[in-house]
């Protein structure tokens, strides 16, 4: 292999870890909800879309960065909505209901936008797209570039969130231990609610980061993006954000790899062949949450 | 029958066992008591292999039961009950007990009884098993409907009625009253009769003096006392694990 | 009237996938493979009959054998992960398969040109029934002979030893080992016996539809299939299938009139039923709480995290 080719190789790979803090973020959402919940909601990542969608609204009205300020916004009242329909009145006690119910959300949000849109895949505004830091051969892509600045700054926002508010510390109290939180006065649904509703800004500023990339949203996007996005979660660790992060990234940075070793058509079989590998190398993920003793 | 040696347990910087070492002999009632945290369920768990050690050895009838599987350990004739119950909750009474009865008749053996004798043979000793613990009546109740008390009974029985020579028995007093803890101490004495042989981890000092044979006594994962029920009662070692009170003598 | 055949041999095709699901589930196991095998028995039966003129018994059989082997061979490594982990990893198995059928392209001379698996573009061609002159009604018979075969091998296999294993296993992983079950023994089979039947739905299926792609073998199916059990309940067969009719018969066909709306409102309706009958619409399911709460372990860790301390249901006796 020619420097070229290797110039490419990195390029592909550098690309694919921009576009992986998308992933990372949607990785994120799921993690967190499992984290605070113990339930996986399958319609996350057709939220986040959905968001990116509400946020059309505003597209020639206002300048790009509010417009994804608009889909993070749709997102968390979306992310609210999910909670109140899919999570709020079924016992918690009983996840298989809350997986169906989720599954049954994500059926409805994707035939929703089909229809909505009658199946048309809508432009979706990218900035910086044309402007790109050249290196000789290799380039920083520039919408890639504001992307992953966009995805960091919004994880550093949620680690501010987390660790320096008092919601923040509700979350992982009712994570650890429910039913403690609210003998010390918590509400676990309202502390729930609002988890839900954080996710789901996150997931909204995903959903126009991928809009933001690939230039088009479109319905289709709703399922490889949620399998993906559990993919990650499952290979950083069930209930680990840093887990999710490092897992985003380098999902993204892999994809991208493969695509341009394999093609597009077999690059996701060896994505998943990489959840493979790490489930029997380390089955608890990059960062297992801890196992109980007793 | 059993035999524990140096067996050491550590969860990251905790030592939950340190160094232990202890001997059941065939057919006695053996306690293990101490005080929260000394270790006490982590022994049994190191038993019946659910974790496995940091370093020493379990010897069951002689023979190291190293990384053995917590079922093939069942086969060779070590059970036990829960601290808090796990029973099948959605199955009823009797295919609690039928599902540990069952499980005895696979391989060989098993061909033997299931064709030869029949299936006859298992549905006895489980009705057997049902009466002893006084549940005939509810056969088919659900596990998860029964009053506390019956729980633990049917927990006692399942752990019997996998056959097995040693049963361990974690905490069963645990939540009872006086009446439930005589009836306990019945079934385990009954249980010896029938040729069992038991490891008893309890908090209730009576039921403990009142039936074992021989005791062991950890703090923080160490063995601090071994003896006969009185002897223990003497030790102040014994008595200052558990903050200086006195022991209630057996009664 | 043929309208209905058709109907009744898509209900008979689902109830397969159901059962199918229904045998893996009973362990504990949340597993979202059915697809996966289904579309390993779809596309090697129909390979059979319509590139290699295999006769169809054979070519159901291969192809429900084969799935049972690939079931087994994923049933191991499935031991080690639990819960949700297996959910997401049961997930990938199956978009393996289906991109891999996306991919795959073997066409062989047959008697009106190229037959064969063309990547992308599906597998047709597979017309065996009409070529043998099937009618629909013959069609039917041979779907649900085979349906109640199998209802009756679950039923058998749930009365005996090896139900009460399983139940045991979906009831409490930890209580079922220190009764002396073995899990692995147990939970692989559930998986192997459950891909078989799954794999033989598949046959059946790319015989009725005479053209398949990988469209077919999406997440979609994978979550119908463990949706009739979840919401018919799983504690008897007859739910599975009940809820099949229900989803088929009523919601799909019977909302016909509504055109396009109709996949939302199945969704919305999937939301309703869960909220008002969480456990499903048949008698209450098989303890599958805590089940999918429990995060992967570290090997080093076998114990279960200790159970919730939340009520449990209360069951007619």
């Amino acid at each position: 292999m020619d420097l070229l080719d290797l110039i490419d190789l990195i390029q592909a790979l550098t690309d694919g870890v921009l576009f992986g803090t998308t992933y990372a973020l949607i990785g994120i959402g799921f993690t967190l909800i499992f984290g605070v919940m113990h339930k996986i909601n399958l319609s996350y990542a057709a939220a986040s879309i959905g968001a990116a969608y509400l946020s059309l609204v505003l597209v020639n009205l206002v300048p790009a960065p509010i417009v994804y300020l608009g889909a993070a916004l749709a997102g968390g009242v979306l992310g609210w909505l999910i909670y109140l329909i899919c999570f709020r009145f079924i016992p918690l006690e009983n996840p298989l209901a809350t997986l169906m119910s989720t599954v049954g959300m994500l059926l409805a949000i994707e035939e929703l936008i089909s229809h909505l849109t009658l199946g048309m895949p809508q432009n979706y505004p990218a900035l910086f797209a044309n402007s790109n830091l050249e290196f000789g051969s290799f380039f920083l892509r520039g919408d890639l570039l504001f992307i992953f600045f966009l995805g960091c700054a919004a994880m550093f926002a949620l680690t501010m969130l987390l660790k320096r508010t008092k919601l923040g510390l509700a979350t992982r109290a009712v994570a650890q231990q429910a039913t403690a939180a609210q003998l010390c006065g918590m509400s676990v649904s309202a502390t729930n609610g609002a988890t839900f509703v954080i996710a789901g800004l996150l997931g909204g500023i995903a959903g126009s980061m991928a809009g933001a990339a690939i230039g088009v949203l479109s319905p289709l996007m709703a399922m490889p993006l949620t399998v993906k996005g559990l993919v990650v979660t499952v290979i950083g660790g069930l209930g680990s954000i840093p887990g999710a992060i490092i897992a985003g990234l380098m999902v993204g940075g892999a994809e991208n790899l493969f695509q341009f070793l394999r093609g597009v058509s077999e690059r996701d079989i060896y994505v998943m062949l990489l959840l493979f590998v790490f489930l029997t190398l380390k089955p608890g993920g990059l960062f297992a949450a801890p196992g109980g003793r007793d | 029958m059993l035999e524990l040696q140096q067996l050491s347990r550590h969860f990251g910087g905790v030592k939950a066992l340190d160094q232990l070492s202890f001997e059941v002999r065939a057919g006695d009632i053996h306690g293990l008591i101490g005080p929260n945290g000394s270790g006490k369920s982590t022994t049994v768990n190191l038993i019946s292999g659910v974790y496995r050690p940091t370093s020493g050895l379990v010897k069951f009838k002689g023979k190291d039961l190293g990384d053995l599987e917590t079922d093939r350990r069942v086969h060779l004739g070590i059970s036990r009950t829960f601290q808090n119950i796990r029973l099948f909750g959605n199955l009823t009474v009797w295919q609690n007990i039928w599902a540990a009865r069952v499980v005895r008749s696979e391989g060989l053996k098993g061909f033997r009884e299931r064709w030869l004798s029949g299936a006859s043979r298992a549905k006895e000793d489980a009705e057997l098993l049902l009466s002893f613990g006084g549940l005939e009546d509810k056969r088919d109740v659900l596990a998860s409907n029964l009053a506390f008390g019956e729980q633990r009974r049917l927990e006692l029985i399942r752990a019997a009625a996998s056959g097995s020579d040693l049963l361990l028995l974690d905490e069963p007093a645990a939540g009872m009253n006086a009446e439930e803890i005589n009836d306990l101490e019945l079934r385990i004495r009954e249980l010896r009769k029938l040729g069992r042989t038991i490891l008893l981890i309890e908090h209730h000092m009576e039921l403990v003096m009142s039936v074992c044979d021989c005791i062991t006594v950890l703090n923080f994962g160490r063995k601090i006392a071994e003896g006969m029920p009185g002897e223990i009662q003497q030790m102040p070692e014994v008595k200052a694990a558990y903050l200086g009170s006195d022991l209630p003598t057996a009664a | 009237m043929d309208f209905y055949l058709g109907l009744a041999q898509v209900i008979g095709i689902h109830s397969l996938l159901g059962l199918s699901a229904w045998c893996v589930l009973h362990t504990g196991q949340v597993s979202l493979a059915q697809g996966g095998f289904f579309a390993i028995g779809a596309y090697l039966a129909g390979m059979l009959t319509s590139m290699f003129q295999w006769p169809l018994g054979y070519a159901l059989a291969t192809g429900a054998v084969s799935a049972c082997a690939v079931a087994i061979a994923i049933g191991f490594p499935a031991l080690r992960i639990k819960g949700l982990m297996l959910v997401v990893a049961t997930t990938a198995f199956a978009e393996i398969i289906r991109l891999f059928f996306f991919n795959f392209k073997w066409r062989v001379a047959g008697p009106e040109g190229l037959v064969g698996p063309d990547g992308s573009l599906g597998f047709g061609g597979i017309r065996y029934f009409p070529a043998n002159g099937w009618s629909s009604f013959e069609l039917n018979a041979l779907i649900w002979s085979l349906v109640a075969m199998v209802m009756v091998l679950l039923a058998w296999l749930d009365r005996s030893r090896v139900g009460t294993m399983w139940r045991a296993i979906g009831e409490d992983e930890l209580a079922a080992q220190c009764a002396g079950i073995n899990l692995t023994a147990a939970k692989v089979s559930a998986f192997g016996i459950g891909g078989a039947i799954a794999g033989l739905a598949g046959g059946i299926f790319a015989h009725y539809a005479t053209h398949i792609e990988h469209g077919n073998f999406g997440i979609l199916l994978a979550t119908f299939a463990i949706a009739y059990p979840i919401l018919g309940g799983l504690a008897s067969l007859w739910g599975t299938i009940i809820a099949v009719i229900f989803v088929q018969g009523f919601l799909l066909e019977g909302l016909r009139f509504l055109g396009e709306w109709r996949s939302l409102l199945f969704g919305v309706l999937i939301i309703v039923v869960m909220i008002i009958r969480p456990s499903g619409l048949l008698k209450a399911s098989l303890g599958m709480r805590g089940r999918l709460n429990k995060a992967a372990r570290e090997p080093e860790y076998r114990r279960d995290q200790a159970k919730s301390g939340t009520t449990d249901e209360v069951h007619h006796a």
